[in-house]
């Protein structure tokens, strides 16, 4: 297929995804206030089907915007508390010894992963082992229980939580499991004004009532319009000389990669930038992906999936600032202006 | 980039045409001073060693125009595609990929919508050529500067200096050829002589080619003068042999002596080659004849020698000055060694200059150098004699002074006053010493 065989999609089916879309952004944001960006990324990550880490302190609406978000979505919901003694079959499932005219069997009990959204709170609480259990679900979809694999849900998405600051007791997410997470996004505090609001709507703190505003089908076809987005070729390559340049050996990048970062990121993230771009394009009305939405979802696609040097916990530096770096660093066309000429 | 929304192509094709000049404006310059630095060496090395490229060192100038070349063929190759071009104009236009998805799309159902309508607002960049030309001011001062300098003329070989040296010696000796002053076995010795001198002057010219020369031609001086004496003594020989002959009884004795003197004085321009065109009895008469008995012949043969004599005596004044205007060694022209003083004194021996040779030391009476310096040993400076060719011989006289019995003290007084005159002026020096003995005798 030619890039001339390539067609945007008409501005009416755009229109009419981005009018599903606000309704689960405009909902989102009467339970979340003051959060716009944070409800942007996880809606585009969620228009992309992917996995969102959330980390934040405690108290400022995660694990209430996953709750928000699966009833909007209208899809199956389960929350996982985790803990230290959690084990990988209390995700899984397991096989349980059962009698059945007279016959003792193994059946299996589907555990809680089998689900639309999942909702992993305080990931990070649980053993490594626990957390694995989660690795070929989250990539693949499906669960391996005794030799058995079994499909999960479509469409199936982990919305983890973590606290970090508490780290007496917790088991810190290894980089693999990272990595299976399209977004990280980080939870920042609140604001005096949106504080004032939510004591002025709210009196104990309860978020309104929500409907859902999608159904399955809708959700499905929106995962099919953004599939549709236009990425250019510009763009495209934009996406992969960041990628590129976010490993401390590649000639174009800048000194605090090099510095202060061990290992890059995957070809994973520019997979997740794209798909993410893609999201974020319809959620804005757009039939294509531009430099804007890649500047947009880089830092929360590529920031977990470097893994820092101790130079940079020493210097204060953190995913997300070395992406920014990174940003500054790259320019989104390969070939800018002449040195003669200068942009306004 | 003809299948973009037509509101978007004109934005398009300002921004392709503000591309292109910044991109030749990028190139070009970097050429141009390339060029004109690498022109300006090109000056200078022409102006300090090839005089012979200095006509042609002005359209050196035409090397911006010729950078054009190199710079034409760059911007061709790295020319903006209609896809960077876009691409460009989505970045300026804030990188919302709408340009981009058009162009490569073509797709027609966006090409009215509002998104289109932003992407074609872009504002073109600024042109900041300075950026890039500035460096060409330099680089055309150090040009001007190159081609202002004045051409370093080389200093003229030593084939030439010999030649010039050579030339001015044959030019005498043919002139002298041309009067008949010379036999051909002169005139082959000088050849050779000129010869030596001139393939000397060829391996290296200093002071001692032109004192080797200038001794050439005060020999040649010396000779000419010794053949002068040669004439005027057989005229008086000739004139004191008349009047013996003529004395009446008792003649033939008189004459005798005379007579004896005569054949001398003959035989002395038989040898110096004055004879040469004389009459065969003069001829017979040098190679060992007898004078005449009879005073017809004796008056024939008298006359003849009388104006054969005056005849040379003719070519030698027209010989002139003997080839001395061509120059003589001037010392002026060998700078001293480095290190050597050059202060040339006043003029006076033994007041420094060169009446006193290289040592141009002061007078410090008693401290005239360090412990040290005291035996250091100094080498001579160039044009010492290298050859007793290189001297000039004292003239030969004719014959010895004679005694006359007759003469009274007071003629032999005059007699001997002219003589010693000419003698001492005839008397050879080493060229070097020639202007310091001349200085001093002017003053």
């Amino acid at each position: 297929m030619t890039q001339a065989d390539h067609q945007l999609i008409s501005p009416e089916r755009v229109a009419a995804g981005q009018e599903k879309v606000g309704r689960v952004v405009g909902a989102l944001r009467r339970v979340i206030l003051g959060k716009e960006q944070t409800i942007d990324e996880v809606v585009a990550a969620l228009l992309a089907r992917g996995h969102v880490l959330l980390e934040g302190l405690p108290g400022l609406g995660k694990t209430e915007l996953v709750k928000a978000l699966s009833r909007l979505l209208s899809l199956d919901f389960r929350r996982i508390q985790f803990t230290p003694d959690l084990l990988p079959t209390d995700i899984t499932g397991s096989h349980i010894l059962q009698e059945r005219d007279g016959r003792k069997d193994f059946v299996f009990h589907p555990g809680p992963v089998f689900t639309n959204v999942l909702l992993a709170d305080e990931i990070n609480r649980a053993s490594p082992k626990t957390q694995a259990a989660l690795l070929e679900a989250m990539q693949e979809h499906r669960v391996t229980a005794f030799g058995e694999t079994r499909p999960l849900p479509d469409p199936f998405f982990v919305l983890a939580t973590q606290n970090p600051i508490e780290l007496e007791g917790t088991y810190p997410l290894p980089e693999a499991q990272l990595d299976r997470f399209m977004f990280k996004v980080d939870i920042a505090g609140v604001e005096r004004s949106v504080l004032e609001e939510i004591l002025a709507t709210r009196v104990h703190g309860e978020p309104p009532p929500l409907e859902p505003v999608l159904s399955a089908s809708d959700l499905h076809d929106l995962f099919a319009l953004v599939d549709a987005v236009h990425l250019p070729r510009a763009v495209a390559n934009y996406v992969a000389r960041l990628v590129a340049a976010s490993h401390p050996a590649s000639a174009e990048a800048p000194e605090a990669v090099r510095t202060f970062v061990k290992h890059g990121c995957s070809p994973r993230a520019a997979i997740a930038i794209g798909a993410a771009a893609r999201g974020l394009a319809l959620l804005r009305g757009k039939p294509h992906v531009g430099f804007d939405e890649v500047r947009r979802v880089a830092p929360p696609a590529m920031a977990h999936r470097m893994v820092l040097d101790y130079a940079a916990r020493l210097d204060a530096w953190d995913g997300r600032r070395v992406v920014s770096a990174l940003l500054d660093a790259i320019p989104e066309i390969e070939r800018g202006l002449p040195q003669t000429l200068e942009a306004r | 980039m003809h299948t973009m929304p037509e509101s978007v192509q004109p934005a398009l094709r300002r921004l392709a045409r503000r591309l292109a000049l910044g991109l030749f404006l990028d190139i070009w310059p970097a050429w141009a001073v390339g060029g004109l630095l690498a022109a300006a060496l090109v000056a200078l090395v022409c102006r300090l060693f090839v005089p012979a490229a200095s006509p042609a060192l002005p359209w050196l100038w035409l090397t911006p125009v010729l950078a054009l070349l190199p710079a034409i063929i760059i911007y061709v190759r790295r020319a903006y595609r209609p896809a960077e071009v876009v691409a460009v104009a989505d970045w300026l236009n804030g990188g919302q990929g709408t340009l981009l998805a058009l162009l490569e799309t073509n797709d027609a159902s966006w090409s009215n919508s509002a998104l289109a309508e932003r992407a074609s607002t872009f504002t073109l960049p600024r042109l900041r050529p300075w950026r890039r030309l500035a460096a060409l001011p330099p680089a055309l001062v150090f040009m001007a500067t190159a081609l202002w300098i004045p051409q370093r003329m080389p200093r003229e070989t030593n084939a030439i200096l010999a030649e010039e040296i050579a030339g001015n010696l044959t030019a005498t000796v043919n002139e002298l050829k041309q009067q008949q002053l010379i036999t051909p076995e002169e005139e082959k010795t000088l050849e050779e002589e000129i010869e030596r001198i001139r393939k000397s002057a060829e391996e290296r010219v200093d002071a001692s080619s032109w004192e080797a020369a200038d001794s050439l031609r005060d020999k040649l001086a010396a000779d000419v003068a010794g053949k002068q004496d040669a004439i005027k003594w057989a005229e008086e020989t000739l004139a004191r042999y008349a009047a013996a002959a003529e004395g009446g009884p008792g003649a033939d004795d008189a004459a005798a002596a005379p007579g004896a003197e005569l054949m001398k004085a003959l035989e002395q321009l038989a040898k110096r080659g004055m004879l040469a065109g004389a009459s065969d009895d003069l001829q017979r008469l040098a190679a060992g004849g007898k004078l005449p008995a009879d005073a017809a012949s004796l008056r024939n043969l008298m006359a003849s020698l009388a104006k054969h004599l005056a005849d040379a005596n003719g070519r030698m004044a027209g010989v002139g000055k003997l080839g001395k205007a061509a120059g003589r060694f001037d010392p002026s022209q060998f700078p001293l060694e480095s290190g050597e003083s050059g202060v040339d004194g006043d003029g006076n021996p033994g007041r420094g200059g060169i009446n006193r040779g290289r040592g141009d030391a002061e007078l410090t009476w008693g401290k005239e150098s360090l412990p040290l310096d005291r035996f250091k040993s100094h080498a001579l400076p160039p044009g010492a004699a290298r050859s007793p060719d290189d001297w000039a011989p004292v003239v030969e006289l004719p014959g010895a002074p004679r005694e006359s019995p007759a003469a009274s003290v007071a003629s032999a007084a005059r007699q001997y006053t002219a003589a010693a005159g000419q003698r001492a002026w005839r008397r050879s020096l080493a060229p070097r010493h020639q202007s310091a003995v001349k200085k001093y005798f002017d003053k």
